[in-house]
């Protein structure tokens, strides 16, 4: 392994990975909302709603991810729809991380028994105030471990971006490999980068539900 | 005023809760047939059955967390519509206290009283968590107010759920089996606790199998099977000489 070529790539290296954890930042900040309102929306009544939720969670799931890539890179643009390598990007991460995310929130709003309506209604809470004091709170502690590992994957999953061309890590090592062949070097650093950044998250999201969890009588 | 809000014209300012020809189904079942049912201000009503007969479902029509499809339900003189307005008015007068307790599991046990005060009512902080102390004390757990609910025994966490309900000052207080999730050893506590509360004087109906209880609080006792009301009666009446057949049948179950 030549650590002097690591080095070398570095500065590159790191302008790919800003470009990873921008996207990545902003896919899962936009997921995890489409993921609450989507949650919300299959249990709102509302049939239209619940289908056209069901059905959108369904074709993310039952497709690859890249030909969704493609579809919005590739395909959107033909119906009229055009954006930019790294609006597509967000796109498409957005996209998928969501489908994932309204899982994780319905099954959080599940896991909020019926007892907590009957208190608050008994009470005389209002609805949007039994929302937010009551349901939101425990529907994202109830979510929150598979909601942290879909994030982790929406990091990893940025990685797939660069089939489109983005210049994010993954494509900042394969393009330098194209021209140096040093294929072990590039991709050991981007596995290390990778991990860090996913021990991060995922320490993160420990920190989290600790906290969450202190009300609910941990020690 | 809307016709809706309307007060009842045959309002009785002695009447608390009134049923009259009540039917609930729960799609095609029908699980209430023609009840009636009248409690006055300050009266204490128990209510027990076999299980499924339609007691929860009863007492759940008063505060209208259970619709009714046919009949009147008048609580404190306004008759129950799907009107808002009118439910929010009727739950301002009626409490209710249920068998798993249904504390806020991520708020402290002051937090849980002091919700409803603040958001429902507009008290301001200090005024909500004074009252909310006040009621703890006289539930007898004062020094629990800054902990969780999973950190109560369930004795504690049934009496801070009726400190709860009674920092909304209601009139009326519902209680559907407070005691049948606790251990035996914790269920003396909480008996104690209403008995208080009925001896202040409240207005309660109250699903209990604790028969004790009944005999030492209560003004009649209903016996409900199958979703009817099959017999009313004062205690000692209704232990000592129970008039239906099915009311003997499940009290020789149930005393024995
Ligand atoms: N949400 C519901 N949907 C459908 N059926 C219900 C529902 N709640 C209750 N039932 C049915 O209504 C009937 C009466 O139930 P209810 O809970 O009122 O009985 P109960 O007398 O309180 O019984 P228990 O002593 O077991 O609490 C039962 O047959 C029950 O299965
Ligand atoms: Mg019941």
């Amino acid at each position: 392994m030549d650590f002097a070529y690591i080095l070398e790539a570095l500065p590159d290296l790191m302008t790919g990975l800003k470009t990873t954890l921008i996207v990545s930042f902003l896919a899962i900040f936009l997921s995890c909302l489409i993921g609450l309102v989507g949650a919300v929306l299959r249990k709102s009544g509302i049939k239209p709603l619940q289908y056209a939720v069901t059905a959108y969670v369904e074709f993310i799931r039952g497709t690859p991810y890249l030909v969704q890539i493609f579809f919005i890179f590739y395909g959107l643009p033909s119906l009229g729809l055009r954006f930019s390598i790294f609006w597509s990007g967000v796109i498409a991460l957005t996209a998928w991380a969501s489908a994932f995310q309204i899982e994780n929130f319905r099954a959080g709003l599940a896991a909020v028994g019926s007892g907590m309506h009957d208190a608050s209604a008994s009470l005389g809470l209002k609805r949007w105030q039994h929302s937010i004091f009551i349901i939101l709170p425990l529907a994202t502690r109830a979510a929150l471990p598979s909601a942290m590992n879909t994030i982790v994957a929406t990091v990893k999953n940025s990685a797939y971006l660069q089939a489109i061309g983005l210049v994010e890590l993954t494509f900042v090592a394969v393009d330098r490999i194209a021209y140096d062949f040093r294929a072990i070097e590039m991709f050991a650093s981007i596995c290390v980068i990778y991990l860090i950044c996913v021990f991060t998250i995922s320490g993160l999201g420990y920190m989290v539900e600790r906290r969450l969890s202190r009300p609910f009588g941990g020690r | 005023m809307t016709a809706n809000e309307k007060k009842s014209e045959m309002a009785d300012p002695e009447i608390a809760v009134e049923l009259s020809g009540v039917d609930k189904w729960f799609s095609i079942l029908q699980v209430l047939h023609d009840v009636n049912l009248t409690v006055r201000c300050g009266e204490k009503v128990v209510v027990c059955g076999p299980s499924g007969s339609g007691k929860s479902t009863m007492i759940r029509c008063i505060n209208y967390l259970e619709k009714h499809q046919k009949g009147r339900i008048v609580v404190n003189g306004t008759e129950l519509t799907d009107n808002q307005k009118v439910i929010d008015r009727v739950r301002q007068d009626v409490g209710m206290v249920f068998q798993n307790f249904n504390l806020y599991p991520h708020l402290t046990v002051l937090e849980n009283c002091t919700l409803a005060p603040r958001w429902v009512k507009g008290v301001a902080r200090k005024d909500a968590e004074a009252l909310a102390r006040a009621y703890l004390e006289r539930v007898r757990i004062p020094d629990k107010a800054d902990f969780y609910p999973s950190q109560l025994s369930g004795g504690q966490q049934q009496r801070a759920a009726i400190a709860r309900s009674l920092c909304m000052s209601p009139k009326i207080m519902l209680f559907d089996e407070p005691t049948s999730a606790l251990d035996p050893e914790l269920v003396r506590e909480v008996l104690d606790t209403m008995a208080q509360l009925a001896s202040d004087g409240m207005t309660m109906v109250c699903v209990t199998h604790e028969m004790g209880f009944a005999r030492q609080v209560a003004d009649r006792v209903v016996f409900m099977d199958a979703g009817r009301i099959i017999e009313t009666a004062p205690p000692e009446e209704f232990f000592r000489n129970p008039r239906e057949s099915r009311t003997k049948a499940f009290l020789s179950q149930i005393l024995h």
